[in-house]
């Protein structure tokens, strides 16, 4: 067993599952409460990683920053974080809510078409030319180990990030006044409503939430492979997607563990399969299919048994 | 379960879909034979003072970062041209979408929409080696001569399915392949290769072409490939084995290139060398480090209309559409040619085109524009090899 080979798979598949994970959460919270695939997270992602990028720029760049560089981060994060958590809030103002009512293949096309929109836009807008994070000016290059276990600064940032957002969340969920909100539109939209709650903001808080925890992984990615672009969305969305059927629809726990299982599927599939790197979304993919044939609810999911 | 079973629906579907599109990847090569050119082929067409060449050019998807340098020398040449031309150009530009799932089914519409317009007396592009065969029977339909900056797969013109119909203004990868790996083996004297393709038929036919010279050489080689749209190597890099002194990588993408160099750096493996091809013939994959390689065209960067070019894009080179800026020229003369008694065909402006010789000093890719029999520049015998001084390529002796 070449052991230097499986830590270093190891942890390059937990800094992927993290964002995975990240991005997964945003569709679970969505789908927990409107039963909506919104295909447009994927670049909702990808604009959080382009606001990051200008907030870095409009405070001097990586190679001169203004300020320290862990100021500058903690205002790249808010700014992805802000930004997505409200553009969230209006994609879903304008393109979901007047659809509320409609068949279900109406909001489904509806987010396909954001999507599309989100993604020429940021080609029209943006350019179609890569934006470089430059990580290495702005925190350094240097790789750290514990035995066999080498990882580099922006990764270890990526996890613990990662962990500490999904802590946040769940805290949030579990004990605040609107997390319980969240969780009874998520059972029964209906009775919450007749109960007093406020079915409207609680979904739009839901976006703003999922949003920027997408912002964040834009973020988060830029940070650690470099280079964002306007295409970049379209398989970090379907892969956060898959994440989320795995790990359980619906289910947050559920978004994490899946998240990270997709992450170390793909390192894993990529070191150690044949042609691992050239099929790696083959393997990833179909792993999707076996979950979902042995476990139809995912991981965490729990069997919704409708009236007929 | 009804909600449950819609979602597997969905899911099983976006599988199907995924499946197809692969599939439809997997063979490449599956033109059709080729069709006969309709009447367009020889239907006059009064050229007028403004004439129309088309461009089929990925300028929305996942290659537009390069696309956009074929359009911004095309339309550097059109501009310059009609400063100082009586008669003008105008381009019909088609977006191929190269790389997006859909990339093959919008070059072919764009095709189409070429083909329809009798105004449209030559094409400019594609930009790929797959949208070329997918294109080949519409373009060849009708009567349309087109010709590409950028599509290296050697059989595209080998096969003698587009002689007479297509032409090209960079070498093909018979030619670049072989002078990489002898570089590597001769020059750098290196015997452990590792070759990493984007899965794109540009790089696939490059780094077989590489492998295969290596490995009748008695290099070892290990060989990968990588999505063109994956910005995470890092797996791919725990994987590449320690004892590797050179990576060979003929990817599309500059700044994939640098984001793998830099992605190898932060692994404690930026002393490997690297060399990538024309297509990562970029300051941002040189600015990698000067352990960095490439192949390029003879592009001299001393020309006059790189110089104008520079300035007009803020010092920016963009040498990936310069040989595009070579199509446009081509098509834009042989057309003037064939226009001459003011009216002309398609068919007249393909002999044109053939019968191209545009002197060395007027052409911007270093060597005279002229076509051998099968439409292959007959001028380009060989590529140049740059090394990076940290910032930028100079060429060295190959």
């Amino acid at each position: 067993m070449n052991w230097s080979l499986f830590f270093d798979l190891t942890v390059s598949g937990l800094t992927l599952g993290s964002l995975y994970a990240l991005i997964a959460l945003g569709y679970s919270m969505v789908y927990g409460i409107l039963k909506l695939l919104n295909f447009a997270h994927g670049d909702v992602y990808m604009i959080g990683a382009f606001l990051g990028w200008f907030a870095l720029h409009g405070l001097g760049g990586p190679v001169n920053p203004d300020f320290a560089g862990a100021a500058v981060l903690v205002v790249m994060f808010i700014t992805a974080m802000l930004g997505c958590g409200v553009l969230g809030v209006a994609i879903e103002r304008f393109a979901y809510r007047p659809l509320r009512n409609a068949p279900r293949i109406a909001p489904l096309i509806s987010a396909l078409g954001v999507s599309i929109f989100l993604q020429n836009s940021a080609l029209l807008v943006f350019g179609a030319s890569f934006r470089d994070y430059n990580t290495f000016s702005l925190i350094g290059v240097k790789v750290y180990h514990v035995g066999n276990l080498f990882f580099s600064v922006p990764q270890l940032l990526t996890v613990v990030s990662a962990i500490c957002l999904m802590i946040a969340l769940t805290v949030f969920v579990a004990r605040s006044r609107l997390g319980k909100a969240m969780r009874s539109t998520a059972y029964d939209r209906e009775a919450a409503s007749m109960m007093g709650i406020d079915v409207d903001r609680v979904i739009s808080v839901t976006f703003f939430i999922g949003s920027a925890l997408a912002g964040a992984a834009g973020v988060m990615f830029g940070l650690v492979f470099g280079q964002i672009f306007h295409f970049m969305g379209f398989l970090a969305g379907l892969k956060g997607f898959t994440a989320a059927v795995i790990g359980g629809i619906g289910s947050l726990p559920g978004a994490m563990i899946g998240g990270l299982v997709v992450g170390l599927a793909e390192s894993y599939a990529t070191g150690y399969l044949p042609q691992g790197s050239t099929f790696q979304n083959l393997y990833v993919f179909a792993l999707l299919i076996l979950v979902i044939l042995i476990r139809p609810s995912g991981l965490l999911g729990k069997a919704v048994v409708q009236k007929a | 379960m009804k909600g449950r079973r819609g979602l597997i629906g969905v899911v099983l579907a976006l599988t199907a879909a995924f499946a197809a599109v692969a599939a439809a990847y997997a063979s490449p090569d599956r033109a059709a034979a080729p069709a006969a050119p309709a009447a367009s082929d020889s239907a006059l067409v009064k050229c007028g003072k403004t004439r129309t060449i088309g461009f089929m050019v990925p300028a929305t998807g996942p290659a537009a970062s390069i696309g956009v340098q074929q359009v911004h020398w095309a339309q550097y040449y059109v501009s310059t041209y009609n400063k100082t031309h009586k008669t003008k150009f105008k381009l019909q530009t088609e977006d191929t979408m190269l790389g997006a799932p859909t990339g093959t089914a919008e070059a072919l519409k764009g095709a189409q929409a070429l083909v329809s317009n009798p105004n449209v007396l030559a094409t400019a592009g594609p930009a790929g080696s797959n949208e070329i065969v997918g294109v080949t029977n519409v373009l060849k339909g009708g009567g349309l001569g087109w010709v590409s900056g950028s599509s290296t797969r050697t059989s595209l013109t080998t096969d003698g399915t587009r002689t007479g119909f297509m032409f090209r203004t960079v070498p093909p990868d018979a030619i670049q392949g072989p002078t990489a790996a002898n570089y590597i083996l001769k020059k750098l004297k290196l015997k452990n290769v590792y070759i990493i393709d984007d899965q794109e038929t540009y790089s696939t036919g490059l780094a077989d072409t590489v492998q295969s010279v290596l490995r009748a050489a008695g290099a070892t080689v290990g060989r990968d490939g990588v999505s063109q749209q994956q910005s995470d190597f890092s797996s791919l890099i725990a994987k590449i084995p320690r004892d590797v002194q050179i990576i060979y990588i003929p990817w599309q993408l500059p700044p994939k290139g640098q984001a793998f160099g830099n992605q190898m750096k932060a692994a404690g493996r930026g002393s490997v060398k690297l060399m990538g091809a024309d297509g990562l013939f970029d300051s941002s994959f040189a600015g990698v480090g000067s352990h960095v390689y490439d192949t390029n065209f003879p592009l001299n960067p001393k020309s006059k209309i790189i110089s104008g070019f520079r300035k007009q894009h803020g010092g920016d080179g963009e040498y990936f559409g310069a040989p595009t800026y070579a199509a446009v020229q081509v098509a834009a003369t042989a057309v003037d040619k064939a226009c001459a008694s003011g009216s002309t065909t398609r068919a007249k402006v393909r002999a044109a085109i053939a019968a191209t010789n545009i002197p060395a000093s007027k052409s911007l890719i270093g060597v005279a524009l002229r076509f051998n029999k099968i439409g292959d520049l007959a001028t380009a015998h060989k590529f140049g090899i740059y090394k990076s001084n940290g910032t930028d390529f100079v060429p060295v002796a190959g």
